[in-house]
């Protein structure tokens, strides 16, 4: 429990921390207002395009990988108990 | 430990998992076992329990009573874990997202906006009573004092009403389920501290400033009453389980 805590929690601070630079490097128009959400910029070079992919693919891991974690693991955990229970 | 001639005072539990320094298990050996944080946690502590016990029995050792791990080098390993923990990222934030540099202020000319620090916008928040200054009929449809007078007291009496509080409840309840009275307050305090801060700022606000200011006061209660009700209707739960666990502990005779 504790441990499937603190992996969904690592995956979110740094998966998280990886989309804040990407995001204030490619997609930061101001840091004044609308940051880390401006739209990105057409045509990137072919860093820009791998970071741009990067971003995004950091993003949904942060959200997809601490739901699994905190969410779907214990729920599929829980399950197989209540099951194993039933059956005996 | 098998073949060790000298009787060994057992000082693991039985566990025999404190290894002597010739048998400290390879990374390997140690990947091997398989239950994880409890079982490290154990072994860290045990280790240092013994380390600590071979110090006391040194002749050179003054013996005491404080149990404690030494300052060199449990406390400072972790000490140092954490600071370069934190010196490492500012040093990484400060290297990948340095901060925008603006242009100088400008001391001739006055900001559009207005504002103190996000966490003083409570006491900013306070000014802006103006509509709750009674009007006294004794005075012939005057107030009493100006807005701006009544806004400094209001500074006054929250704060005093803040500073009172320990005084009324010391806090001995563990959870909120304890107390559903004062954990109420609690909630209805930190809403009012969020309405009144969005009131400093209504000019931002998308919202009438009527509905903006009376929302202010009412959120407050009913997030009060609401926690109340919530509170109030789980403690009967929480004091069955509570009684049930203490039953099972000591049975009645």
């Amino acid at each position: 429990m504790a441990d499937e805590f603190a992996k969904g929690l690592g995956i979110l601070t740094s998966a998280g921390l990886a989309w804040m630079v990407l995001a204030g490097w490619y997609t930061t128009k101001s840091f004044e207002e609308g940051q880390l959400l401006a739209p990105p910029p057409t045509n990137p070079d072919v860093y820009g395009s791998v970071g741009l992919f990067l971003k995004d693919a950091l993003f949904w891991f942060a959200i997809l990988g601490a739901l699994t974690f905190w969410v779907v693991i214990p729920l599929l955990d829980q399950a197989r108990e209540a099951l194993a229970e039933r059956g005996s | 430990m098998s073949g060790n001639d000298t009787p060994e005072t057992e000082t693991d539990g039985g566990t025999g998992i404190v290894p002597p320094d010739d048998e400290t298990p390879t990374w390997s050996e140690r990947k091997e076992r398989t239950q994880g944080l409890s079982r490290l946690t154990y072994e860290y502590f045990e280790r240092a329990r013994r380390e600590d016990q071979d110090l006391r029995q040194e002749s050179s050792y003054v013996e005491r009573d404080v149990l404690g791990f030494p300052a060199w080098p449990h406390e400072m390993i972790r000490n140092l874990a954490l600071t370069s923990f934190f010196v490492g990222m500012i040093v990484f934030l400060s290297a990948t997202l340095p901060p925008e540099m603006m242009p100088p202020a400008n001391s001739s000319s006055t900001p559009a906006v207005i504002l103190p620090d996000w966490y003083l916008y409570w006491s900013f928040g306070l000014l802006k009573l103006g509509p709750l200054n009674p009007e006294l009929a004794l005075l012939g449809g005057q107030k009493l004092m100006a807005d701006r007078t009544y806004g400094v007291l209001a500074n006054l009496v929250i704060v005093g009403a803040i500073t009172i509080v320990p005084f009324l409840n010391k806090g001995a309840a563990r959870r909120p389920v304890e107390q559903p009275f004062w954990a109420s307050v609690g909630v209805f305090g930190v809403i009012f501290a969020f309405t009144i801060a969005v009131l400093s700022v209504k000019n931002l606000v998308p919202m009438g400033s009527h509905l903006l200011f009376d929302l202010t006061f009412l959120l407050p209660f009913v997030g009060g009453f609401i926690s109340y009700a919530i509170l109030k209707s789980m403690r009967e739960g929480y004091m069955f389980t509570l009684n049930r666990r203490y039953y099972r502990l000591r049975p009645p005779k």
